[in-house]
């Protein structure tokens, strides 16, 4: 039986047209339907595999990862969040197994142990000097995140752009919801002084595949 | 993390403010943090630390709008990669 879907869950993931009729068809085995799923869904993976890894080529992988897992796992989905956000704990999931096993650790295990003296953010987050100009444009923001270390890359993608909650964030990353929080903070305090030069940001590595 | 319930929010110092942000920022998810009512007084009497929850508010809004991918797609050789193991 079908589990009545709470509305709340859907707020940033709206129905997509024609997609549930695709999952149940794919459930049932047709190759048809499951094309359609990876048609509708395969740029946001992709960018969110992009995001965690910073690189193509992996991201690539792990996009073909997490469908071959969605193509398995697809008759265990009973709709009690959207699609894609099932879809996306899943990708997120098969990402952090990749990244554990290459050895990298995500998260700081103490909330004060800084990454670095060279990747922490400034002290002086409260001088006038640091302040942004104003808005921020969405390609200085994203070449900025891609700037970022990669254990506040990890939780600023999950929480600010995909929308996980801390305490998801904290069994993901095998953390505690303070230091999911405090990586957070530490992150957007970083992507402010990141921000503050833009012309200095590197060019994201996808960027720099379409100009070449 | 800071608990917020000990924070008296008219008497904190910035480095209080400093302190217990992470936690503020995470318990008014909600809403704004700039219009918090509880902390009028404070960001109003240190606009460097008003400019900071700002700016943060900002980073946080377009990070939101990542969300919805540009133009980044896998090249068409991940597709046929797929179809390929999903035949075998």
């Amino acid at each position: 039986m079908q589990t009545k879907p709470n509305a709340g869950l859907f707020k940033r993931n709206p129905p997509i047209a024609g997609e549930a009729e695709a999952i149940e068809r794919a459930k049932n085995g047709d190759p048809d339907a499951f094309s359609k799923l990876y048609s509708l869904h395969k740029r946001r993976v992709y960018t969110l595999c992009l995001r965690m890894l910073g690189n193509v080529s992996e991201a690539e992988d792990m996009t073909q990862e997490a469908f071959l897992h969605l193509f398995r796992k697809l008759g265990s989905f009973r709709g009690e969040s959207a699609f894609s956000t099932w879809l996306h704990r899943l990708t997120v999931n098969l990402v952090l197994m990749h990244l554990r096993k290459k050895g990298l650790q995500l998260v700081s295990l103490e909330e004060t142990i800084n990454p670095s003296e060279e990747d922490a953010p400034k002290r002086d987050f409260g001088s006038r000097d640091t302040q942004l100009a104003g808005s921020v444009d969405r390609v200085t923001l994203e070449r900025a995140v891609a700037s970022l270390p990669p254990g506040y890359r990890m939780v600023f993608v999950l929480h600010d752009v995909e929308g996980f909650e801390h305490n998801e964030i904290a069994t993901m990353l095998e953390c505690s919801t303070g230091n999911s929080k405090s990586q957070l903070h530490k992150a957007r305090l970083k992507l402010r002084e990141l921000l503050r030069n833009p012309d200095q940001l590197p060019e994201t590595e996808s960027s720099r595949e379409v100009v070449q | 993390m800071s608990n917020l319930s000990k924070l008296d929010f008219d008497s904190m110092t910035v480095a209080e403010f400093e302190q217990y942000l992470p936690e503020l920022f995470a318990s008014g998810e909600s809403g704004r943090l700039s219009e918090d009512p509880r902390l009028a007084r404070f960001l109003a009497a240190n606009p460097d630390c008003a400019a900071l929850v700002r700016d943060l508010e900002t980073i946080a809004e377009t990070a939101k709008s990542l969300f919805v991918p540009d133009q980044d797609e896998p090249s068409d050789e991940v597709w046929s990669n797929i179809e390929k193991k999903l035949k075998q």
